[in-house]
């Protein structure tokens, strides 16, 4: 995320960013296989605690996000709920019937929806791009070429985006957006499309040939300016985490609020 | 020319190479050679392939950017750096100190010794930032080419290939990049590619001019080049010395001032915002029929944000009046990257679309494209795609496309940046008979061989305000300020 609007200060931009992925990549896995709805519960509340206290944005962003992701995973519940199947009928409406254990269902999914959301946004608003990368190449031996490659690409964001403005006030301009209709959006989609892609690939091309001119060699070895290790906020970070997950399991034991422990089966 | 023996020679002998789908090789035979110390500018009209020459010089031909290259001799400085046209894809990194570290980091220097050979490299482009931690998008284009600059001496090269690295700054940076070109030349060659020749005729000895095959017409002394070759320059559309008044004592019409007494525009209590934020202000503002008026200022002054706002294309506030029946229609607008506004295949629809837009006959359209076609010199063009043409026919067919219904007011946003010599004078050409035909020429422009020449207005800009606005007098030359009740100056 751009450090621009990022609070660098927080924790978790001092963890190593190999660490931190390799744990995010492993809640994910976890929380796919998570089917009690206790548990998602009491995760979604803790989660919701450690992102907001350790997110690296203002905090008008972090609620923006908030409501992003929580509308997103309102949406990833409703099909389910709307349209699940089970027993206990509490709502039915033409093709509409729900009941109680597609409601859990639903629920169960959107929490999910709502936990990985949230771990992507604390993720990539305490990571920024070019530690991540370096990371990846010294940690995890990722090859140089994929992590400079990407790097490159980030810097190219931020002229996209200005190029999309210079390409709508043009079409302004030239009376594109004057023409209405399905195949007039469908045309002035494939110019902006085009347009954005023949300015990314001319871009990217002459972007490696600089690099490759400053001698940047896919083969041979490198030094690296920043050398990312580790330190004691790494095990800080690992025992947040795992508390935090810990609880999530713990409380949906001691503090059940609902009666679907299982929520395939249906109970 | 004569070479001294005991020092090395680089060069390539007999070149041929071919681009992709064109039938014929391009060089035939090319030699060239150079020596250790020396400092030689390459000249030519565009697409004379002195920039092909120089990546193949510096080996980035074939290694980098693969082209079928056929070479008797070819021998490649052990070091060297190349510094490139486009100030923004030159760099991999988001910072300043992160990009000269990339260069490092590939002569795999120590990192502990990195910070302080930043910022020696910094220094002797005269980038003293007290922090080299800093976003790169944020500098000038100025800057930033001497960043990339900066970054190339981090490879202690001893040769330095230039490619027309000012075709994209403005005249204050152009004169900062070459100011930091002459610094650090001391005992390093250089091979420079340039159209704008002017500043940089006391750095080089040697000019080697090229015909438009790819061919090398002369190679040897500046000023013996510059004075027997002066009418293939101007024919190159070349920035040379004398290029403006070689153009002055061309135009076969002497520059016409009229009064101008039809409103087109007024503005009162006008101001432009990007986003949130007020970029441009002016409290009164009047524009009239005929005029060439010329915005000028410093690079964020807010110039395109101004001419932006009065064709509506950002929010803006205040009273804003045309006097015109059809707004949209009357008042085009020609952007900085002609790229940006093509909107179709083929250069001829490209005309055709606003006309189409406007429902005119088939017949009717056919005629006025064609017109177009030949008064711009893309009739050879007609069926290419517009993103396949040159610098300059891309720069043609944009302003073309703009004019072709006719336009009450006409605004252009730098429209002679990156241009040949010839390519803008035959702009000019076409402006200035626009406003003879009572057309309204608003530009935006950095040349003020362009301001004093042709405008009959000139406003400056700066910190988002309208500064100065100056009205050249009917009969005169030179610039003087009115401070009549109908021309306001604003403070």
């Amino acid at each position: 995320m751009d450090p621009v609007i990022t609070d660098t200060s927080k924790l978790f931009f001092k963890v190593n960013p190999s660490l931190k992925l390799i744990c995010f990549a492993f809640l994910f896995i976890l929380y796919l296989s998570v089917q009690n709805l206790n548990t998602m519960i009491w995760t979604t509340v803790a989660f919701s605690i450690v992102t907001l206290w350790a997110n690296g944005l203002p905090r008008k962003w972090s609620v923006g996000f908030f409501l992003m992701t929580f509308i997103v995973s309102f949406f990833s519940a409703s099909a389910m709920i709307l349209y699940g199947k089970g027993s206990h009928v509490l709502f039915q409406w033409f093709l509409i019937r729900t009941t109680e254990e597609s409601l859990a269902r639903g629920i169960q999914l959107g929490l999910r929806t709502f936990v990985f959301g949230l771990l992507g946004v604390l993720f990539a608003s305490t990571t920024p791009p070019v530690p991540f990368f370096y990371s990846l190449m010294q940690q995890l031996k990722v090859p140089v070429r994929y992590a400079y490659g990407c790097l490159a690409a980030f810097r190219m964001l931020p002229m996209m985006a200005e190029e999309l403005g210079h390409i709508r006030q043009a079409m302004k301009v030239r009376g594109m957006s004057r023409q209405k209709g399905l195949r007039a959006f469908y045309e002035r989609f494939l110019h902006y499309a085009l347009g954005i892609l023949v300015q990314s690939i001319r871009r990217a091309q002459r972007t490696a040939v600089a690099m490759e001119a400053k001698r940047f060699s896919m083969k041979e070895k490198r030094t690296f300016y920043y050398q990312i290790g580790w330190s004691r906020k790494d095990l800080i970070f690992l025992s947040v985490m795992t508390v935090t997950v810990v609880s999530g399991f713990l409380l949906s034991r001691w503090i059940p609020l609902t009666p679907y422990t299982n929520v395939i089966d249906g109970y | 020319m004569c070479l001294k023996s005991n020092e090395p020679v680089w060069g390539v002998t007999d070149l041929r190479l071919a681009f992709p789908q064109k039938k014929d090789m391009f060089f035939k035979d090319l030699s060239f050679n150079y020596q250790k110390g020396e400092k030689i500018l390459f000249l030519g009209p565009s697409g004379c392939g002195k920039s092909t020459l120089l990546q193949v010089l510096s080996g980035l031909i074939p290694k980098s950017v693969p082209l079928p290259v056929h070479t008797e001799k070819l021998s490649i400085p052990k070091s060297w750096g190349f510094i490139f046209q486009d100030p923004d894809t030159q760099f991999c990194m988001p910072y300043v100190d992160e990009e000269i570290a990339f260069v490092l980091e590939n002569r795999r220097i120590d990192p502990k010794k990195m910070p302080g050979l930043i910022h020696d490299y910094l220094k002797l482009t005269g980038l003293d930032f007290s922090d080299p931690h800093r976003l790169i998008r944020t500098l000038s284009g100025g800057m930033k080419q001497r960043l990339a600059i900066a970054s190339v001496l981090a490879l202690e090269p001893e040769v330095l290939f230039l490619d027309e690295p000012t075709a994209l700054l403005d005249p204050d940076g152009t004169e900062q990049l070459w100011e930091t070109v002459r610094r650090i030349s001391k005992g390093r060659t250089l091979l420079i590619v340039e159209h704008k020749i002017s500043r940089i005729l006391d750095l080089v000895a040697r000019i080697v001019l090229f015909d438009p095959d790819g061919r090398i017409l002369a190679d040897g002394p500046k000023d013996q080049v510059l004075e027997q070759y002066r009418d293939e320059l101007d024919a190159y559309g070349i920035w040379h010395p004398d290029a403006w008044p070689a153009y002055e004592r061309r135009r076969p019409v002497p520059i016409r001032r009229q009064k101008h007494e039809e409103p087109i525009l007024d503005l009162k209590n006008f101001s432009v915002y990007h986003g949130r934020t007020k970029c441009f202000t002016v409290p009164e503002l009047h524009l009239y029929r005929g005029e060439w008026v010329a915005v000028i200022g410093k690079n964020g002054a807010g110039k395109s944000t101004m001419v932006e706002g009065i064709r509506s294309l950002v929010r803006h506030e205040g009273i804003m009046h045309w006097y015109l029946d059809h707004k949209e229609e009357d008042v085009s607008f020609v952007f900085q990257n002609p790229e940006y506004q093509f909107v179709t295949d083929k250069v001829e629809d490209e005309l055709g679309f606003s006309l189409k837009l406007n429902k005119l006959p088939v017949s009717e359209i056919e005629k006025l494209v064609t017109r177009s076609l030949e008064q711009f010199a893309l009739t050879q063009q007609r069926t290419t795609h517009p993103y396949q043409l040159s610098v300059g026919q891309k720069r043609r067919l944009s302003v073309a496309a703009s004019l072709i219904d006719r336009p009450q007011a006409v605004i252009l946003d730098e429209p002679t940046f990156g241009q040949d010599a010839r390519n803008t004078f035959a702009l000019l050409d076409l402006f200035q008979s626009l406003v003879d035909g009572g057309t309204t020429v608003i530009m935006v422009t950095h040349e003020m061989e362009i301001v004093r020449r042709f405008a009959t207005r000139v406003l400056t800009v700066a910190d988002g305000r309208l500064i100065g606005d100056s009205r050249v007098p009917a009969s005169g030359r030179g610039e003087e300020t009115e401070n009549g009740s109908r021309y306001h100056r604003h403070q």
